[in-house]
């Protein structure tokens, strides 16, 4: 039996589906627009093409993410705190605290000696600490947000950035620009910047080893890097950090069918209707 | 009319009944938490009226006067002041509950006076001179509605409130044990809504309201359902049902409270004492708000059964599966206060979800996945 995952983010729709030994058969992402009934379909569709299933072959199909409510052809919704948790758990085991850095939230889950949550805090007011936080300030830099994390590794040394708030932090960039920082040096200063919010925000749950970091921050070396220095040890990011949450997803819905779960509404990929 | 819609109607006409009661005539004396007694007021033949502020409307007038950092519940209450919402009230009287809510006495009578505005001075450090203290300025205020309404104070007329309100308790904590069961037989929403209608209508129509409602809940068919997890709600102002309502839709029972429109203002009886004051005083000063502090005890751990022994009690009695801080930003009582809180929750093996809410219906839903993935935690 095949069990999918979609995790609709502010920013990016992942799709992951896992066979029932818990290996991943494909995962899929794709941008997240205003129309997510339309992207979650579409998302799926391109999932099940890949791997040459069909629809019916899905066992079971759990949504997550602050999209959740809106994939009609879903069986359950579940928040992705409980899924990142699960799915981070399925690739590093040793996991107690997870660091989600995503597009317009981030946020800590602590998980006990079980693997369930125990505690978790999250920052989904602001931009401060989240990739928007980065994706604004590029856009002032005339940079790739991509490239980022690589440039900051050639700082010599990290300008510092005092403002949290995205809308003054943006004002303060172009003031240290004027000034003569370099773009390296105002990178390996947001990098601090936000990962000191996120790792203070982190700390109320108690840091304990192993830290995983996920979401698309993981995927900038010098964030990850920044994040390492204030938690004072290494920590981990896993092989594909933005699909954590779709995989929790997917393997949420394989521990409920284990449990005696069934689909219990007839789930359709058609029959939605876009507002245009 | 059933009890239900007569206090849902009540609920979502805020004031109706006070403002019927100030058009025949009455004085109605609005006043702010949990300090000032209504059976003073009441003694006076006067109808005691909690200010509510308002989740649903934006806070627009009000920040000409006061920053946007204050308060948000204090901010919108004098928000509805300065647009005439409580042009009923005759009196207003403040207690020195928290700092925000003193300086709403000056800015309220500076903009938006009553006919009678009085501060009640309330100690925050219990101790040796606390009672005396407190019970002075219950005399002061005792005098000032002397004055104003031209009457004389009678004890035997406090005495008589102080059994009726004591009365109003008795059926309050009698519907608060239709939470116990599981499921409970009423929902969090239903006691939200009678609290607040019973904010602003005289002590016997609410106990005739209650009353009511028990039967009709007796009646009804009792629900049914899967087991959810049981919430206890601490914190501050809930005079909104769209937070409790969240979490209910969330697939939970708000099963008890420690709010300051909750149980924390009604739980304790006032001692029927031969000087009716001197019960009035051990009641009224002694009401657990976070901006009390006692002595601290010797060990933390008896510091912290010293402080939250109650709330032990409640969780235990209403057997909570978890428990949500609700908080209203910026109330630095309470923030400060949720920390040693959670800890001795924690010890109980209870776990906390803490809410910070901006005090506006219209950003409730981004705490959805919150108190969702709380939920899912306690399951």
């Amino acid at each position: 039996m095949n069990f999918a995952g979609i995790d609709i983010g502010s920013t990016m729709t992942k799709v992951v589906i896992c066979n029932e030994h818990e290996q991943i058969v494909t995962a899929i992402i794709g941008p997240t627009g205003a129309e997510h009934r339309h992207l979650a379909l579409a998302v799926m569709d391109e999932a099940l093409k890949k791997t040459g299933m069909v629809f019916d072959q899905l066992g079971f199909i759990t949504a997550t993410g602050y999209g959740r409510i809106n994939v009609p052809f879903a069986d359950k919704q579940i928040t992705e705190i409980t899924c990142h948790a699960r799915g981070v758990r399925a690739v590093v085991p040793s996991v107690r605290i997870v660091i989600d850095i995503g597009g317009q939230d981030s946020k800590g889950i602590k998980l006990g000696l079980d693997g369930r949550v125990s505690n978790f805090v999250m920052n989904d007011k602001c931009a401060a600490g989240t990739g928007r936080f980065l994706e604004v300030i590029a856009e002032t830099l005339g940079i790739n947000l991509a490239d980022m994390g690589d440039l900051s590794m050639q700082a010599q040394s990290a300008v510092q950035i005092s403002n949290t708030c995205t809308v003054f932090a943006e004002h303060e960039v172009t003031s240290r620009l004027a000034e003569g920082a370099k773009i390296p040096e105002i990178c390996a200063g947001l990098h601090e910047a936000i990962a000191g919010r996120v790792v203070n925000m982190v700390r109320t749950l108690g840091i304990e080893k192993d830290v995983v970091v996920t979401g698309g921050g993981a995927k900038n070396r010098g964030l990850v890097k920044a994040i390492e220095g204030k938690v004072g040890f290494p920590v981990l990011t896993p092989p594909e950090p933005l699909i954590t949450g779709a995989l929790g997803a997917a393997l949420m819905g394989k521990d409920l069918v284990e449990k005696g779960a069934v689909p219990d509404h007839e789930r359709r990929l058609e029959g939605v209707t876009f507002f245009k | 009319m059933t009890s239900i819609t007569q206090m849902e109607d009540l609920y979502t006409q805020r004031g109706k009944r006070a403002r019927e009661l100030h058009a025949a005539g009455q004085k109605v004396v609005g006043y702010f938490c949990c300090f000032v007694p209504d059976e003073i007021i009441a003694a006076f033949d006067m109808i005691p009226y909690r200010i509510q502020g308002c989740m649903s409307e934006p806070i627009d007038r009000a920040d000409a006067h006061i920053e946007p950092m204050a308060c948000p519940f204090a901010r919108s209450c004098f928000n509805m002041a300065i647009k005439g919402d409580y042009s009923f009230l005759d009196g207003f009287v403040v207690p020195h509950s928290c700092d925000t809510i003193e300086r709403m006495y000056h800015i309220w009578r500076e903009n938006t006076p009553a006919a009678f505005n009085h501060f009640l001075n309330v100690p925050h450090m219990m101790g040796p001179s606390s009672d005396a203290f407190y019970r002075k300025e219950l005399e002061f205020f005792i005098k000032a509605l002397e004055d104003w309404s031209g009457k004389t104070f009678d004890p035997a007329k406090l005495k008589d409130a102080i059994k009726l309100y004591n009365q109003r308790r008795a059926r309050l904590r009698e519907l608060y044990a239709l939470r116990k069961p599981d499921p409970p037989l009423v929902s969090g929403a239903e006691i939200t809504q009678l609290l607040v209608a019973g904010m602003g209508m005289p002590a016997d129509e609410h106990i005739e309201l209650i009353d009511g409602l028990i039967g009709e809940i007796m009646r009804r068919p009792q629900p049914k359902g899967p087991k959810q997890p049981r919430i206890f709600i601490w914190g501050n102002e809930i005079d909104d049902t769209a937070f409790i309502k969240l979490v209910e839709e969330s697939g939970a029972s708000v099963v008890m409270d420690d709010l300051c429109t909750g149980s924390r203002f009604f739980w304790d009886d006032v001692p029927e004492t031969a000087d009716p004051l001197d019960g009035i005083v051990s009641r009224y000063l002694h009401i657990h708000c976070p901006r009390s502090y006692k002595p601290a005890a010797e060990t933390r751990e008896d510091d912290l059964e010293n402080r939250f022994g109650y709330i032990g009690e409640f969780v235990k009695t209403w057997h909570a599966d978890g428990v949500i801080f609700y908080i209203i930003r910026y109330c630095d009582t309470c923030e400060l206060e949720g920390p040693d809180l959670r800890e001795y929750l924690n010890v109980k093996g209870l776990p906390v979800l803490m809410i910070e809410d901006d005090y506006s219906t219209s950003t409730i839903g981004q705490l959805r996945t919150r108190v969702q993935a709380f939920l899912e935690m306690i399951v």
